[in-house]
Parts: structure tokens; C-alpha cells; sequence
């Protein structure tokens, strides 16, 4: 692949997720701040960040160290929470087999919600996917600059962050929805999807409801895929 | 020092979770797993907005969030641009947060 294609692109992803910042790190410092109140100090609250780069892993986590849960149950709330990872990285497993193995090695780090969401359709269109990288980190640098202001922020501080911040998240993904549903099946995946969701986020506590309604979503979306006509089939 | 060890291990099990697909052969996903999985980004953005907007901690809440968000999701609508859409939902959260005591 051609250098400047790949550093255009890097750039392309990395500016255009820059909108997401408005909500990736206001949350990165509500996040610190509630690790600090957790009794992580200022490095493990910025190291976890850091290392784990997941934010309602480290929410949860946060949590339940506030809470005194053990080790063990932090670990397999974070596998929990996480476990989607699995379906995203496996749906660009494809189109990245052109890269090197340590190339997706490192790739695979800056795989998360936001970044997805902004590339998989270029990603998927066989683009280069350094704009993958780009958008995943642009929202590394956002969710770091969160969490040390959070750490900053943390004398005392309860419940920082102008409210409907997080409307951020939601309008995004919306925009970002729009050019899939041109598909019947597509719209069914995203139909179920949508009441499973928010049926288990009612029932059911803590992440399990973007597992749940990402497999149900997805089954939903290929069983409509036998019954479309033809002419739909492959779009 | 137990913390640091609580986080090395979230650290792993994210990341294994995230590269296994992509360095191991589960990568080569047999042709009815990778249809399936086409429509992970639609089901995928549902799950993220839906709960979002109308459930954000896990009970309902309607009022002036709902609405913006409403205004929000007609912008997107409209424009399918992610700042503009951001903007309007903002905007009108504000507005109406002023305007509704």
C-alpha cells in the first residue's frame, strides 16, 4: 500500500472522530473522577486508561472497587463488559488479513466502540485502514486528556460534567446508522437490536445488553437475509 | 500493588478479546459466520442509541433529554452530518433546559 494514501487517511480518521471528543472525554474524567473516589490513586487511575482503554470496563470496575469487590469479579465483569470486542474485531478480520501479523496486533488495541463505528465502512469497502487507526487513536489521546483532567479535577469533586454531554454518543451513532438501513435485513438487525436493548438494559444489570442485542440483532439481520428477495441479497 | 495487578489483568482479557479475532485463525470465519456478522453495525448502533436515549440509567426517562435527543436524531436525519447532528442536540438541551424549570 502507498505511504501517502496510508498517512491521508490516518489523518482523515483522525480528524473526523475528532466530534467525538465532546464525549469521550468529559466521560474519560467522570471515569477518573470515580476511580479516585474508588481509592485508585492519580497513576492507577490514569494507568488503567492507559493499559485497558475500555471506558465502561473501567467504569464497572471503578465500581466495584468502590464497593470492595475482589479481583476476580472485576476480571470477569471486565470480560463481560468487553466481550463484544470479540464480534467487532472478528467483522474487520477480513479486510485487515492484508496487513502483517504484528500490524493487527497493534491495530487490534485501538479497536474500540467509537473508532468502529466511525471506520467499518471504509474499513469494509477495502480502504486503506490506517484511517482505523487514526480514529482509534484520536479517541486514545481523548480518553488519556479525560482522565488526567478528571485526576486534576478530583479534590473533592462529585458528578463533574455538564449534563446531556452524553447525547453525544447516541446522536453519533445514529448518523453513523443511517447509511445501513437501505437493506431490509439490515433494517430488521437494527429494529431487534434496538428493543432488545433497551428490554435487557431495563432487566438485566450491567453491559449485558449490548451483548445480547448485538448477537440477537445480527442473527435477526442474516435469518431476514434468507427470505429477501434476490435483488437484496448481496448489498 | 494489588490494583496494579487488578489492571494488568483488565488490560489482558481487553486486549486478548480484541486481537484474538485478528492473529488467530478464527479470523478465517467460515462464509455463514461473515453474513452473519455484516449486520453487526446496524444492530450494533441500535443497541447504542436506543437504551441511550430512552433508558440512560437503566430506567425510563422521557422529559427534556428525550426531546433534545428527538431534535438531535431529526438533525442527523436531515444533515447525516455527525457535528451538526451533535450541535442540534445540544443546543436544544440547553434551550430547553432554560425554557422547562
Amino acid at each position: 500500500m502507498d505511504n501517502r494514501t496510508g498517512q491521508s487517511e490516518f489523518r482523515d480518521g483522525f480528524s473526523q472522530t475528532v466530534p467525538l471528543w465532546m464525549g469521550v472525554a468529559p466521560f474519560g474524567a467522570a471515569y477518573a473522577l470515580a476511580a479516585r473516589a474508588a481509592g485508585l490513586n492519580a497513576f492507577e487511575t490514569i494507568g488503567m486508561s492507559l493499559l485497558v482503554y475500555a471506558g465502561s470496563a473501567q467504569f464497572a470496575a471503578a465500581a466495584l472497587f468502590a464497593g470492595g469487590a475482589g479481583a476476580l469479579a472485576i476480571l470477569v465483569t471486565t470480560f463481560i463488559v468487553n466481550a463484544r470486542a470479540v464480534l467487532l474485531s472478528a467483522s474487520l478480520a477480513t479486510p485487515l488479513r492484508r496487513l502483517s501479523t504484528p500490524a493487527r496486533a497493534g491495530v487490534a488495541f485501538l479497536i474500540v466502540d467509537e473508532s468502529y463505528a466511525i471506520s467499518v465502512a471504509r474499513v469494509l469497502r477495502g480502504a486503506d485502514p490506517s484511517y482505523l487507526v487514526g480514529s482509534g487513536f484520536s479517541l486514545y489521546l481523548a480518553w488519556l486528556s479525560g482522565t488526567t483532567a478528571g485526576v486534576a479535577l478530583s479534590i473533592g469533586v462529585n458528578g463533574w460534567g455538564p449534563r446531556g454531554l452524553d447525547l453525544v454518543f447516541p446522536l453519533s451513532f445514529f448518523v453513523l446508522l443511517l447509511p445501513y438501513l437501505g437493506t431490509r435485513p439490515a433494517r430488521i438487525a437494527a429494529a431487534v437490536a434496538g428493543v432488545l436493548a433497551l428490554c435487557a438494559r431495563l432487566i438485566v444489570p450491567g453491559s449485558w445488553y449490548l451483548l445480547i442485542a448485538a448477537v440477537g440483532g445480527t442473527l435477526a439481520g442474516g435469518v431476514a437475509d434468507l427470505s429477501a428477495p434476490p435483488g437484496e441479497k448481496r448489498s | 500493588m494489588s490494583h496494579w495487578l487488578v489492571i494488568a489483568g483488565m488490560a489482558a482479557i481487553t486486549y486478548v478479546l480484541r486481537a484474538a479475532p485478528l492473529v488467530t485463525s478464527w479470523g478465517q470465519v467460515e462464509a455463514g459466520v461473515a453474513r452473519h456478522l455484516r449486520h453487526l453495525p446496524p444492530a450494533l448502533f441500535a443497541a447504542l442509541i436506543v437504551p441511550a436515549l430512552l433508558a440512560p440509567a437503566g430506567t425510563l426517562e422521557g422529559g427534556v433529554r428525550l426531546w433534545a435527543g428527538v431534535v438531535g436524531l431529526v438533525a442527523g436525519w436531515r444533515t447525516r452530518s455527525i457535528p451538526v447532528t451533535i450541535i442540534a442536540g445540544l443546543v436544544a438541551y440547553a434551550v430547553l433546559r432554560w425554557v422547562v424549570p
